[in-house]
């Protein structure tokens, strides 16, 4: 692969942001009802809305979980905190947390308090502006000098209220204490305005001579300040940002004197946010904070190399099945050195299923792990490798069947909204735990059916894998009639159906907020609906909390086993069951997007509308609002394709054409992250399609004419190829290289334990009676391990100095005060320093 | 708040029981109040106990909860670790894994009570399985000792093994332990930040 080619692809990845867990305890208790909390990110204004608690508490707890991901070109992450004053369905801003992109780092995986600080116009302060400074000190003979600035262009600039009028200001200050303004025209309604225009300052020494021997008198270029501001109206101006150059002194005029990008910075002092804090005691000593918020924030930047440096790698990986010992293996290992589970498992799955391997690579591990096992009760019960990885792959491979099969239900509790508390201490009135009662029966009923009627949906990946686990029980503990189902039910109901009944916002399975109520309605459901599962193989019944026994009366009977017996038995039969389409679409996605009217109507006022659009398995839709009739419906094999549409079409960003046979469907966006995920799956639901165009346009067709390519016929053919993706359509979504690269970044952090895992070994071959295990690995054959590790160790660094390389040429290629590393970012600087200090610790 | 609660004259213990899955959570639970040994396995999601106890000739509640040991709830643990007022961190003595996790379940309850320390006793279970044991007494002291808190080791397996002392002595540390100022400083601290809310709530009103 070429270079330019390795770098675009190097750029074009966007960072993963993953809010894991998102507690947060707010100290500051207004008398109002509800919390909104919103993610903002530089580059376009990103938000993604979640109305929180009800609960006047002092400590409010979210417990929300959002992964998203973003340009890489950000410079804060912005948590909102709102609160909402229920009956007028006011929003008003609280304050917010603001992370910049370079301390996130910093932040990786951890909990942290953060300080809440108010929202002002400098803490609102985003995008940047194109500058040229430059002095003239020839123009006037001896006595004067010239200073030129040009006013390029800006970009990103705030929006005031959803409008944005710029102009700027430019001010010279000297040291006399004077000073020279001057302001360019205003731009109207733009965030992204071009100036073009250009002011001269000239400094008047005096002329005479014997004045100048004090030097005290002289005067000199002090400071040149570059303010925007957004007007409001003719005689109210609003401040959106400035630029301060020092000008004193002959260096630092050097330096000023240059064509360069600048960021954009608020007033005054800078809010520090170098000094974060890691417990809520010292931030509350913060003066300027409001309140606190406990976030665990995951950051990733992904650096993906070319496929072909991942090939030994990735062998590694996929030979793992075969390699006997299975402890040898470089699953196991990777395992067993990363500390967090999750997160191999996570890349694993992915790599694995990829090439067809998981199914292989779970049956190794799970004879190794089931001999192991010394009381069947607690077979697969723990946090173990194995079941990591059944738990990703489950919810992986599962998302749709999942869907599928608990979403009616579970709207139906969400928007029902009965009360169905049967624990007698929890009630005030005993009278109400009947009509509870029915309350929850129905509920659960509803649920079993709902899952033990989906067997035949349940994706051939699962089944197979189910298959291979049962074999593998029955044939190591042949006596023990129950093994068969406890092993498949300890992973579809404990770690698949339980918790998405329990938490369904983490699974996707609603958006609404779930209240204290509707929570404890799931937490009773999830815990029937487990029990029901695991009664299959239970010698005795459940003899837990007492009012749980009326609704175990209910439900332990015949038809109710038989009911989960057939069900599991179908899930794990050995002929995988014929995956048949479900009769109803599945919706995959939904929202407001800004649609630009069809109808082709000049005299129409105003041309964009907010929709409510929602994409199912067969067709995109849109209504006026949520819940609202279609209003128009496309069926997706009427979709040619889908491809963004240029800025200068309609003045609006992240715009996409939805092209049709007839005509092409222009829609909005609110942000880029939504556009991005809108595009991916509009690409990927309708690539399955026949129909497809091979050409289309980038532009939109106004007053007569194609923008982008200027031809005057409406019919016209278009003038660029539309984009495919070169995956099939069914794999679309897995970025190996992508998995393989996090991966790699993985195991190149815990080299130390590599290295130790390693010194065990030699230690254990060369004294073999002596046993030196650590913790919790166990070395089974020495040399085949050591030969793992080694592999291991090699590609790494391979990968790594691949990595740096590349890093290196980037950052070598980037100047700093391009539209890309303006003048005052810190990242820049701090990538180019450390690819400069940091240095392999050792070669191969 | 998690405070121990009064009603009328008698204190309410929120006792929280966490571990890996398959430890015995539930056993130790059942037969602290049911007085029997549950042989079948079924995986606990979340379930509560309450009951009335003298301990060390003062009545009180005992409010238990029983909470899920697999990872895949661990994003439920957060909630109830607010709210309790002591917790057992249990794990077994024949399993490996789940003393390696004793640790993050200890820091997590530090990080969920912004404490630096916290009512916790450390419960070995299963040592009635002296053939299949793999952690020793010795290695449960070191780690208790480490974090600073108390070790027991239980059985829940008839007869059983100090399964009410571990419930009585949680209680006795809850009590011993120095929590209640903290909370006040908390509250102080609370009270001056609404205030300053008012202010500019104020100031943005008039």
């Amino acid at each position: 692969m070429k270079r330019e080619e390795i770098i675009r692809k190097f750029s074009e990845i966007p960072d993963g942001i993953n809010i894991v867990h998102g507690h947060w305890h707010i100290l500051i208790s207004p008398p109002l009802t509800l919390w909104k909390i919103s993610f903002f990110d530089y580059p376009e204004n990103y938000c993604r809305e979640f109305i929180v608690i009800d609960l006047r508490m002092r400590f409010p707890f979210f417990g929300e979980e959002f992964e998203f991901e973003v340009p890489r070109k950000f410079r804060y992450l912005s948590v909102y905190v709102y609160d909402r004053d229920r009956p007028n369905k006011n929003d008003r801003v609280l304050g917010k947390v603001a992370i910049k992109r370079e301390d996130l780092h910093a932040f990786h995986n951890k909990d942290h308090w953060f300080p809440i600080r108010p929202i002002t116009l400098d803490s609102e302060v985003q995008g940047k502006i194109h500058l040229n400074v430059n002095f003239d000190r020839n123009r006037i003979d001896d006595c004067g000098e010239c200073l030129r600035v040009e006013i390029f262009e800006a970009c990103d600039l705030t929006m005031v209220n959803t409008s944005c009028d710029p102009f700027v200001e430019v001010t010279v200050k000297f040291t006399n204490g004077k000073q020279e303004t001057h302001r360019t025209k205003v731009k109207k309604k733009t965030n992204c305005p071009t100036f073009s225009e250009e002011f001269i300052f000239s400094l008047q020494r005096e002329n005479d001579k014997h004045f100048r021997m004090n030097p005290a008198d002289e005067v000199e270029w002090s400071e040149l300040l570059v303010t925007m501001y957004h007007e409001v109206s003719s005689n109210n101006v609003v401040f959106i940002g400035e630029v301060k150059i020092s000008l004193l002194g002959p260096q630092q005029q050097i330096h000023a004197a240059t064509n360069a990008w600048y960021y954009l910075q608020p007033r005054k002092k800078r809010v520090t946010l170098r000094a974060p804090v890691s417990t809520l005691s010292s931030a509350v000593m913060d003066e300027n904070c409001i309140g606190t918020l406990r976030l665990k924030i995951q950051y990733f930047v992904d650096h993906i190399l070319s496929s072909d440096k991942y090939f030994n790698f990735r062998d590694l990986i996929l030979r793992s099945p075969n390699v006997q010992p299975i402890t040898s293996s470089a699953v196991y290992l990777l395992g067993e050195i990363i500390p967090c589970k999750a997160d191999v498992a996570h890349c694993l799955v992915r790599v694995l299923l990829q090439h067809n391997q998981f199914v292989s690579t779970i049956r190794s591990l799970a004879v190794w792990e089931i001999s192991k096992v010394t009381d069947t009760n607690t077979i697969f019960r723990g946090n173990t490798l194995v079941s990591k990885l059944m738990d990703d792959a489950m919810r992986f491979v599962g998302h749709q069947y999942l869907h599928e099969t608990l979403r009616p239900s579970i709207e139906r509790i969400v928007t029902e909204h009965k009360p169905c508390e049967i624990d007698p201490s929890r009630v005030k009135d005993k009278a109400v735990i009947h009509q509870n009662l029915c309350n929850l029966k129905s509920y659960v009923e509803d649920i079993f059916k709902a899952i033990t009627s989906s067997a035949l949906h349940c994706p051939s990946v699962m089944c197979q894998l189910f298959h291979d686990l049962k074999e593998i029980a029955i044939c190591i503990f042949p006596d023990n009639k129950e093994i068969r189902y406890s092993v498949i039910s300890g992973f579809i109901f404990l770690r698949f159906f339980a918790p998405a009944i329990l938490g369904p916002k983490l699974f996707g399975l609603t958006t609404e907020q779930i209240d204290t109520q509707t929570h404890r309605t799931l937490t009773l459901i999830s815990k029937t609906i487990q029990s029901l599962g695991n009664v299959v193989c239970a010698k005795t019944q459940s003899c837990k909390e007492e009012y749980m026994s009326s609704m175990y009366q209910t439900f332990y009977n015949e038809t109710h086993v038989t009911a989960v017996r057939q069900f599991l038995e179908i899930i794990s039969a050995t002929s995988v069951p014929v995956h048949s389409k479900s009769d109803k679409p599945v919706t995959l996605k939904e929202g407001i997007l800004i649609k630009r009217t069809q109808n082709t109507s000049r005299f129409r006022k105003n041309r964009f509308k907010q929709r409510y659009f929602k994409i199912t398995t067969e067709s995109l839709s849109y209504s006026k609002h949520k819940g609202k009739e279609t209003i128009c419906q496309i069926p997706l094999k009427d979709i040619l394709s889908v491809e963004r549409v240029t800025y200068e079409s309609f003045k609006r960003s992240n715009m996409l054409q939805v092209i049709q046979p007839a005509k092409v469907l222009y829609i909005q966006a609110n942000n880029c992250v939504e556009e991005k995920e809108w595009l991916d799956l509009l690409t990927r639901m309708c690539s399955s399609s026949d129909r497809h165009v091979a050409f289309y346009h980038p532009g939109a067709f106004i007053k007569g004419m194609w923008i982008c390519c200027k031809a005057r016929f409406q019919q016209s053919m278009g003038c660029e190829r539309v984009t495919r993706k070169s995956n099939g359509i069914h794999n679309s979504d897995i970025d190996i290289d992508r998995e393989l690269s996090r991966l790699h970044t993985l195991t190149f952090n815990h080299m130390d334990k590599i290295e130790n895992v390693l010194h065990a070994c030699k230690c254990q071959a060369a004294y073999t009676k002596e046993k030196h295990l650590l913790p919790t690995s166990v070395i089974e054959d020495c040399t085949s391990m050591m030969t793992t590790l080694h592999s291991l160790r090699t590609s790494s660094y391979a990968l790594e100095q691949e990595q740096r390389t590349v890093l290196r040429t980037i950052a070598r290629e980037t100047k700093y005060g391009s539209k890309q590393a303006p003048i005052g970012d810190d990242n820049y600087l701090l990538m180019a320093g450390r690819l400069e200090t940091v240095t392999l610790r050792k070669q191969f | 708040m998690s405070l121990v609660g009064n009603e009328g004259d008698i204190t309410r213990y929120r006792l929280v029981v966490v571990g890996d899955g398959g430890v015995g959570k539930s056993a130790i639970t059942i037969q602290y109040f049911q007085k029997l040994f549950v042989t079948n396995y079924d995986p606990t999601i979340e379930d509560s106990y309450i009951q009335h106890a003298v301990i060390d000739g003062e009545l009180c509640i005992l409010d238990v909860l029983d909470t899920a040991g697999q990872e895949e709830y661990s994003a439920m643990r957060e909630q109830y670790m607010r709210s309790g007022d002591g917790f057992l961190i249990v794990y077994s003595v024949t399993d490996t894994q789940s003393f390696a996790h004793v640790i993050d379940f200890y820091n997590q309850v530090l990080r969920v009570q912004d404490a630096e320390s916290f009512p916790v006793l450390l419960v070995a279970n299963k040592v009635d399985l002296l053939h299949s044991r793999k952690i020793s007494e010795e290695k449960g002291k070191e780690i208790a000792s480490q974090l600073g808190v108390e070790y027991i080791e239980t059985s829940a397996k008839e007869p059983p093994l100090n399964i009410d002392t571990a419930f009585h002595q949680i209680v006795r540390i809850i009590r011993s332990h120095p929590v209640t100022r903290g909370i006040q400083q908390r509250q102080r601290q609370q009270h001056r930040h609404r205030q300053k809310f008012r202010n500019m709530l104020r100031c943005v009103l008039s």
